[in-house]
């Protein structure tokens, strides 16, 4: 501790304590890039601010600063090279059907409606999957619920964007899923064998196997609004 | 210093060796934050529906242990001063009221937590929860760990005892602050 050097500590401990309340309050403009701005940018100024002073890095030897600018690289190439494969859910040669499922399934259980009713919060998930056994007696769409974007994320990797059976994962299928836009498709199948299709699995209907069961994560309601939106694709 | 032995006072880099180690065990927590956090960021990219549970999360709660972590920061750094001043009791006083944010810190995540638990956000609710515990939860023992090693630290430099040291564990402390000043954005604020 040879060279000591003592900036205006309380100066900083200020700046340090204006800065946080900027952070907190930038939420509350409600414009999206301001909340990034005010949440990260401020983070990083806050966190020079107290390595530089704080932790005296300003008057270290430059030795020190090589070894955690090390560090930090090694941080950021780590970033850099497992983002692609992790971040995205899909790739030339391949897809991440489970994490895009994550998506669409979205937060099992809506914790939100939990917290809310304050009741009972481990059973909620599982609660409506238990009676599929009732026919379908065509619920209406949940509220909310999205089946183009359900679609889309979930189904499209192998019917295809507008149900052709020619998704990008279709060309290693075998058989291949069927061309929901052929009409002669739907005067070949029932609403119900559908339906079950979707929430059971392909073999559940005497198909191939390689048809999913979705009923995890598609309740009744869903799978009925799912099948409607395969009927869009008709032709 | 001049009685110290060796370890102490030898350094072929200019730096002190103690404070030169302190250094390097920031630059291997940095790999292992760094790592954890950009881990977080990746899924959360990846993962909108994310949002519905960041949402819970408790700004205020966060904002407050901000405060207290930034407070007890400042302390340090006074009683870094205090010790270059040849001032053992100012700066062991200066490293109580750092032990104190760092119960009052802990203290108020066993509340957070306990009130998260029992609203059903567990460890195992989803992705969001996972990283949520796992990076708080390293942080808090990083607090708790540095608050023992104070104890120490404070008891010698009141007897006027290895005053140097009282700069070595400042410089862990502020970076468990740093920490915190990036957990806080990414847990509590970008939602
Ligand atoms: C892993 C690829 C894959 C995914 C993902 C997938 N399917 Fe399928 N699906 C198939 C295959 C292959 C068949 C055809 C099975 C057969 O004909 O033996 C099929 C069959 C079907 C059938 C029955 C069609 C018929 O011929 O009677 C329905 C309905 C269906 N899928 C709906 C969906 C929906 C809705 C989703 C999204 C929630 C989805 N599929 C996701 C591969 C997939």
């Amino acid at each position: 501790m040879a060279d000591s050097h003592h900036p205006n500590y309380k100066k900083i401990y200020f700046t340090l304590l204006a800065l946080l309340v900027v952070s907190v309050a930038g939420p509350f403009l409600g414009i999206g890039w301001v909340t990034l701005l005010t949440a990260f940018g401020i983070a990083l100024v806050k966190a020079d601010l107290v390595v530089q002073n704080f932790m005296h890095l300003k008057w270290e030897k430059r030795i020190v600063k090589y070894i955690l600018g090390a560090s930090v690289a090694l941080m950021v190439l780590f970033y850099g090279a497992v983002a692609p494969d992790v971040q995205k859910h899909e790739g030339r040669n391949w897809t991440n059907d489970a994490a895009a499922a994550a998506v669409a399934r979205g937060i099992p259980g809506s914790h939100a409606e939990v917290a809310h009713e304050e009741a009972a919060p481990a059973a909620a998930p599982e609660g409506h999957a238990a009676d599929s056994a009732a026919p379908p007696a065509a619920p209406a769409a949940p509220a909310g619920f999205d089946a183009a974007g359900a679609y889309a994320t979930t189904c499209a990797t192998c019917h295809g964007p507008a149900g052709g059976g020619d998704g990008p994962a279709a060309a290693a299928l075998n058989p291949k899923p069927a061309n929901f836009s052929d009409p002669a498709f739907w005067s070949s199948r029932s609403e119900a064998e559908l339906h079950k299709a979707i929430r059971e699995g392909g073999a559940s209907v005497g198909r191939s196997a390689t048809m999913p069961a979705w009923g995890s994560i598609y309740d009744d309601a869903k799978a009925t609004a799912l099948v409607a939106h395969l009927r869009t694709f008709r032709k | 210093m001049s009685s110290k032995p060796i370890a102490t006072s030898r350094s072929a880099t200019g730096v002190p060796t103690g404070r030169l180690a302190v250094w390097w065990v920031l630059a291997s927590e940095v790999v292992i934050f760094g790592g954890l956090l950009a881990s977080y960021v990746i899924h959360r990219m990846g993962h909108p529906e994310w949002h519905a549970a960041a949402a819970v999360t408790n700004t205020w709660i966060g904002a407050f242990n901000t405060f207290v972590l930034l407070s007890s920061s400042f302390t340090a750094v006074l009683a870094h001063q205090a010790a270059e001043h040849g001032d053992g009791k100012g700066a062991a006083r200066y490293l109580m009221f750092t032990i104190l944010g760092a119960l009052i810190f802990v203290c108020v995540k066993a509340f957070e937590w306990t009130t998260e638990i029992s609203h059903g956000y567990t460890i195992t609710s989803n992705g969001f929860w996972q990283f949520y515990y796992t990076a708080a939860g390293l942080h808090a023992l990083h607090v708790i760990a540095g608050a023992i090693i104070m104890g120490f630290v404070a008891r010698d430099a009141a007897k006027g005892r290895e005053l140097h040291r009282v700069e070595l564990i400042g410089i862990y402390w502020h970076f468990v602050d740093v920490v915190w000043i990036f957990l806080f954005p990414l847990l509590y604020i970008a939602k």
